[in-house]
C-alpha cells in the first residue's frame, strides 16, 4: 500500500500541469478578447447581451408591475391593474382612472361618500383585492351613455384625499340613475420609475389593451426568451454533438444510416416542423420516464467507462486474430447485447425490464443489481480479450493498482469523474423511486412545448456541424499518433477531437440563442407558443394585432426587443467568429 | 461522374428522404392528440345510426372510426395511407371541407410566387450590396453592410411586416411615410389581400376573379383572363395591366418582408465569397494585364464569387416557405402557410400530413434542382 509521501512528486508534477494548463487557457482568453475588441460591432454585440441578460436578473427591482403565480402555478398571471387601456407612451391619463358611481339612491349600494379605489387586483394570496386611490383632481364625469356632465357634481372630501363625496344634484337627478362614469387624476406613485425626469416617468413604453404596463411586459418578456434561448441551444448543441461526433467518428454504415435521418429532418421546412411537433406534443401532459429506464442510462454509462478503464490496464493483443475469426465471433460483442434486449425487453418468456426492476422496491436490492450488472460485464469482457483475443494480461494486476493512485487526488480532476459521479447520483436517486415512471418536467406546459419542439428540429444541424469538424480534424495527425498508442474511441473523441473542433461549435451556440428566440416568438406569434396573455414578445406582438394600426406601441416595443436580443446575440456570435477562425476574418 | 450519373444518384438518394418524411407525417399525424372520429360527429356520437348483423346497436362514433380504418392496427393504416396517397386521395378536410389535395393545390401556387419573388427581391439586392461591400472593404460602407447584413437576419420577420404595414400602407395621418414623398392617398401599398375588392366578382364578393384551372400563380393567370371574365367587373378595373398591377403591388410587402433576411445572409456570403476569390491569382493576373478595375471585380471575381452563392439557395427556399407561414398569417394569403397554421391550431390531421408532405417536397425538388445546378456550373462537385 502506498503511503501519502509515496505520491508526494507525481503530485507536485500535476499541480503544475494543472497550473500551466490555466494560465495557457487565462492567456488565450486575453489574447482573444484583444482580438475580439478591435471590432466595434461585435464589442456593441457583446453590451447588448450583457445588457438584457442585466435586464431579466434584475427585472423584478426594475419593472412597476408584476406577475402573479396563478393557483397551479403554472404559468405567469398579470394583475388586473388599475391603469387605463392601450394608452400612448409616456402619456398622462396613465395616472388616470375611471369609477363607476352609483347614483340611484334606492340601490343598496348606494352611498354619499364613495371611496375612490383600483380595479380589482389579485394579491399574493391569490385573493382579489382593491387598493385605495389618493385622488388629485377629478377630470371628468359622464353619465352612462357616454355624454359629459358637470364635473362640479362631486367634489373630493378635503379631509381624506380618497373619498369622493356626491352632491345632491347628482343623485336626486332621475336620468342619472344608470350611474356615471368618474375620470380623476390619482397619486400614482407605484408606478412612477423613479429614474426617469418627471413628465416621463410613466408608463413610458404606453400600456396595454388590458391596461398593464407594458414597459413592465416586456421587461419580464426577456426571462422567458433568454430561458428558451439558452436551454434550446445547450441541449441542441448536447445531442447535435454526441450524435455528430459518432456519425464522423465511426463513419461508414453508422455514418449513412445517422445522416439520412437528418435528411428527413432537412426536407421539411424548419419552422413547418417544430409547428408540427408542437401539434403532436399536445397531448403531453407532463414529462416522465420509467424508472427502467432512468435506471438503465447510468447503468449503461458505468458499465461502459469500467469496461474501458478496464481494458486500459490490459496491453494491446494482436489483432490479426480479428479477421481470421468466423462471422458469429466476429460480431459476438453486438449479437450477445441484442440477445441481453431480447431477454429484458420481454420477447422472449422472460421477466422484461420493467418487472425485472419491480420486484423489490427496495434500494439496496437495485443498486445491487445495478452493481451485479456492471461487474459481471466488465468479467465478460475482460473473460473475451483473454481467451478469445488472447490478450496479454502480464502486469495487469500492477498497473491497476497504479491507476488507484489515491494519494494523488488532483489525477481525479476530469469531466469522466464528474459524470461518474453525477451518473452514481442520478443511479441512486432513481432507484429510491416506489412509482413507475420517474417525473422529468412536472407540468409539461406550452412553453416547453415549443422548446421541445424546437430542439426535435434543431439537433440535426449541429449533427452535421459537428460531423465535418470530426471529419476534418480526424485525418490530423495527432489523433493518428493517439490512435497509434492505443487509446481507446471515447478518449480520442473527447480528449483530442472535440477540443480541437470548438471552435465553430460555439459560435453555432451563439447564433443559435438567437435563431431560437425567433423561432420561438415566430411560433407564439401564429398562437402556437406561450398562453395567450404570458409576458412574451411574440405573444406581446400578436396581441397587437387586431389594432396596430391605431396603437403602434404594442408592437413596436415588444418586435424591438426581439431584434436588438436576437441582434446581440448574433453580434457577439460574429465576433467570437473571428476570434476562434482569424481565417474566416474578413 | 458524369452529369447523368451524378443526377440520377441524387434522385436515387432522394427516395429514401421521401420515405421517411412519409413516415414521419403519419407519425406525427397519429401523435396528434385529437380523435378524429370523435371531432366528425361532435356532440351527435351517441346517436345509434344502425345495428350489425346480430343486432347490437353501431353509434355514429364507432361507425366514424370504422370509417376512418381507425379499428385497425397501425401497420394496416399506414399501407392504406400510402396506397392513398399514390391514388391521389389524400383524405377529406374538416375545417375546409374539401379534399386535402385541392387545398394543397390551391395553396402551393400562392407560397411558391410569393417565395420566388422574395428571393427575385432578395438576390439582387443582396448580391449587389454584397459586392459593394467587399470592395470597400474595412470602410465605412463595409461596416454599415456588415451590420445591416446581421441586423436583417436578426429582423423578427412578423414584426417587420408588420411595421411595413404602418410605415408604407397606412396614410400620412396615421403614420405612413408614403403620402408625402409619392403624393399617394393612404400609403404607396395596400394593408392585406391578394387582390383589391373591386377584382371580385360583384355578386359574391368572396369568390376570387381569377379563372378556374389557371395556373394559380395570379401574376400570370391575370394576362390570361377571358374577356368575358373581364367584363363582369367595374369599369374602372377591367383590364389585364390593372390586374397584373393590383397583384403585383398586393405581393410586393410580403415579399420584403420574407425577402429581407434571405437578402441579409446573401450579403454577408457574397462579401465572404467576393473576398476569399480577390486574393486568387488569377485576379492579380487580370490586374496585371491593365483591366478596368470595374472589369476584374464584375467579370473575373464575379463570376467564380457567385459559384459557392447557389448553394445558399436551397437554405433560402426553405427560409421562404417556413418564413411563408408568418407573412401569410399577417397579409391574408391562403397559402401553405395559412393552411398549416391554420389545420394545426384546428388540428385537422389529414391536411397536417399533406402540407406537411407538399412543402417537404417542394423543398426537396428545389434542392435537387440547386445541386443540379451547382453540378452544371463547378463539375469539381461532381467527384465527390
Amino acid at each position: 500500500m502506498r503511503s501519502w509521501d509515496d505520491g508526494k512528486g507525481d503530485r507536485k508534477e500535476s499541480l503544475r500541469r494543472l497550473r500551466q494548463a490555466l494560465s495557457q487557457s487565462r492567456s488565450d482568453l486575453w489574447r482573444g478578447w484583444k482580438v475580439y475588441r478591435r471590432s466595434l460591432l461585435a464589442v456593441a454585440g457583446l453590451i447588448m447581451v450583457i445588457f438584457v441578460t442585466t435586464i431579466s436578473i434584475f427585472a423584478d427591482e426594475i419593472a412597476v408591475e408584476h406577475p402573479y403565480r396563478n393557483l397551479q402555478d403554472t404559468e405567469d398571471e398579470w394583475v388586473i391593474d388599475w391603469e387605463p387601456r392601450m394608452k400612448e407612451p409616456r402619456s398622462e391619463e396613465c395616472d388616470w382612472h375611471e369609477q363607476k358611481i352609483i347614483t340611484n339612491t334606492r340601490s343598496k349600494f348606494f352611498l354619499e361618500e364613495v371611496v375612490a379605489e383600483s380595479h380589482n387586483k389579485v394579491g399574493e394570496d391569490n385573493r382579489y383585492y382593491k387598493d385605495t386611490l389618493s385622488v388629485i383632481r377629478i377630470i371628468k364625469i359622464e353619465d352612462s351613455k357616454g355624454y359629459d356632465l358637470n364635473s362640479s357634481l362631486l367634489y373630493i372630501d378635503p379631509a381624506n384625499s380618497s373619498i369622493l363625496i356626491l352632491t345632491p344634484e347628482l343623485y336626486n337627478n332621475s336620468t342619472l340613475n344608470l350611474g356615471v362614469w368618474v375620470t380623476y387624476e390619482f397619486n400614482n406613485e407605484a408606478m412612477h420609475h423613479s429614474w426617469l425626469p418627471d413628465g416621463y416617468d410613466v408608463c413610458i413604453f404606453g400600456t396595454t389593451d388590458t391596461g398593464q404596463d407594458l414597459f413592465s411586459k416586456v421587461l419580464y418578456g426577456s426571462r422567458v426568451s433568454l430561458k428558451i434561448g439558452f436551454t434550446v441551444a445547450t441541449l441542441t448543441v448536447t445531442i447535435g454533438t454526441i450524435v455528430g461526433s459518432i456519425s464522423g467518428y465511426y463513419g461508414g454504415r453508422v455514418d449513412e444510416v445517422i445522416m439520412r435521418f437528418c435528411d428527413i429532418f432537412f426536407a421539411v421546412p424548419g419552422l413547418i416542423l417544430a409547428m408540427a411537433f408542437v401539434a403532436a406534443l399536445g397531448s403531453v401532459m407532463s414529462l416522465t420516464i420509467p424508472v427502467w429506464f432512468g435506471v438503465l442510462v447510468p447503468i449503461l454509462f458505468l458499465v461502459t467507462v469500467t469496461q474501458s478503464y478496464l481494458l486500459s490496464t490490459v496491453l494491446d493483443g494482436d489483432r490479426i486474430s480479428d479477421r481470421t475469426m468466423n462471422i458469429v465471433m466476429q460480431y459476438r460483442g453486438p449479437l450477445l447485447s441484442l440477445l441481453c434486449f431480447f431477454f429484458f425487453v420481454g420477447l422472449l418468456p422472460a421477466p422484461a425490464w420493467p418487472e425485472f426492476f419491480g420486484i423489490s422496491e427496495s434500494l439496496g436490492w437495485r443498486l445491487g443489481a445495478a452493481l451485479g450488472i456492471i461487474v459481471v460485464i466488465g468479467a465478460i469482457t475482460l473473460a473475451d480479450r483473454k481467451f478469445i483475443q488472447n490478450w496479454d494480461f502480464e502486469g495487469a494486476s500492477e498497473r491497476l493498482a497504479d491507476s488507484f493512485d489515491w494519494t494523488n487526488p488532483l489525477r481525479y480532476l476530469s469531466i469522466r469523474t464528474l459524470a461518474i459521479f453525477v451518473a452514481i447520483v442520478v443511479l441512486f436517486r432513481f432507484s429510491n423511486g416506489s412509482g413507475d415512471e420517474i417525473v422529468l418536467i412536472k407540468d409539461f406546459d406550452r412553453l416547453w412545448k415549443i422548446q421541445a419542439a424546437l430542439i426535435i428540429t434543431g439537433w440535426p444541424g449541429y449533427a452535421r456541424l459537428i460531423r465535418g469538424q470530426v471529419l476534418y480534424v480526424k485525418e490530423m495527425n495527432f489523433v493518428e499518433a493517439a490512435r497509434s498508442v492505443g487509446a481507446p474511441p471515447g478518449r480520442i473523441m473527447f480528449r483530442h477531437i472535440l477540443p480541437n473542433a470548438w471552435a465553430p461549435l460555439l459560435v453555432a451556440f451563439t447564433l443559435d440563442i438567437g435563431g431560437t428566440i425567433l423561432s420561438a416568438s415566430g411560433l407564439s406569434f401564429i398562437g402556437l407558443g406561450a398562453n395567450p396573455g404570458t409576458a412574451e414578445w411574440g405573444i406581446l406582438v400578436s396581441e397587437s394585432r387586431d389594432d396596430f394600426l391605431y396603437h403602434p406601441h404594442l408592437m413596436l416595443y415588444p418586435g424591438l426587443a426581439i431584434a436588438a436580443t436576437v441582434l446581440g446575440f448574433n453580434l457577439l456570435g460574429d465576433g467570437i467568429r473571428d476570434v476562434a477562425d482569424p481565417k474566416n476574418r474578413r | 461522374m458524369k452529369l447523368h450519373e451524378f443526377v440520377v444518384r441524387r434522385l436515387l438518394l432522394l427516395i429514401p428522404v421521401i420515405v421517411g418524411v412519409v413516415i414521419f407525417t403519419f407519425s406525427v399525424a397519429h401523435l396528434i392528440p385529437a380523435d378524429p372520429a370523435a371531432t366528425q360527429c361532435g356532440d351527435k356520437c351517441g346517436i345509434i345510426i344502425d345495428y350489425t348483423d346480430d343486432g347490437e346497436p353501431i353509434t355514429a362514433y364507432q361507425a366514424n372510426r370504422e370509417r376512418l380504418g381507425m379499428n385497425e392496427g397501425v401497420d394496416v393504416q399506414f399501407k392504406k395511407y400510402v396506397t392513398r396517397l399514390f391514388e391521389g386521395d389524400w383524405g377529406e378536410s374538416e375545417t375546409y371541407n374539401r379534399p386535402v389535395l385541392d387545398v394543397v393545390k390551391d395553396a402551393a401556387p400562392i407560397t411558391l410566387e410569393m417565395s420566388f419573388f422574395a428571393l427575385m427581391i432578395a438576390y439582387p439586392v443582396g448580391i449587389t450590396l454584397g459586392i459593394l461591400s467587399a470592395v470597400r472593404q474595412d470602410k465605412m460602407f463595409d461596416h454599415v453592410m456588415r451590420f445591416f447584413g446581421i441586423a436583417f437576419v436578426s429582423l423578427p420577420i412578423f414584426w417587420f411586416a408588420m411595421m411595413l404595414q404602418l410605415y408604407f400602407a397606412t396614410g400620412s395621418a396615421m403614420g405612413g411615410v408614403c403620402d408625402p414623398i409619392f403624393g399617394t392617398d393612404g400609403g404607396c401599398f395596400p394593408v392585406y389581400g391578394r387582390h383589391d375588392t373591386g377584382f371580385t366578382y360583384p355578386e359574391d364578393g368572396f369568390v376570387w376573379f381569377f379563372p378556374e384551372g389557371g395556373t394559380g400563380f395570379h401574376l400570370v393567370d391575370s394576362w390570361f383572363v377571358s374577356d368575358a371574365k373581364l367584363s363582369t367587373i367595374p369599369d374602372e378595373w377591367n383590364t389585364r395591366w390593372l390586374l397584373f398591377k393590383d397583384t403585383l403591388l398586393h405581393l410586393a410587402l410580403p415579399c420584403i418582408a420574407l425577402g429581407v433576411s434571405s437578402a441579409g445572409s446573401l450579403l454577408r456570403y457574397m462579401r465572404a465569397s467576393l473576398l476569399e476569390v480577390l486574393h486568387e491569382d488569377y485576379v492579380r493576373t487580370a490586374r496585371a494585364k491593365g483591366l478596368a478595375e470595374s472589369r476584374v471585380i464584375l467579370v473575373h471575381a464575379c463570376r467564380n464569387a457567385l459559384v459557392p452563392i447557389v448553394t445558399i439557395l436551397g437554405f433560402s427556399i426553405g427560409g421562404a416557405i417556413g418564413g411563408a407561414v408568418l407573412t401569410e398569417t399577417i397579409f391574408a394569403f391562403n397559402g401553405m402557410g395559412r393552411v398549416a397554421v391554420t389545420s394545426i391550431t384546428s388540428i385537422d390531421y389529414t391536411v397536417i400530413m399533406g402540407v406537411t408532405l407538399v412543402t417537404s417536397i417542394i423543398f426537396l425538388l428545389s434542392n435537387l434542382i440547386v445541386d443540379i445546378t451547382y453540378a452544371i456550373i463547378d463539375p469539381r462537385v461532381r467527384l465527390e
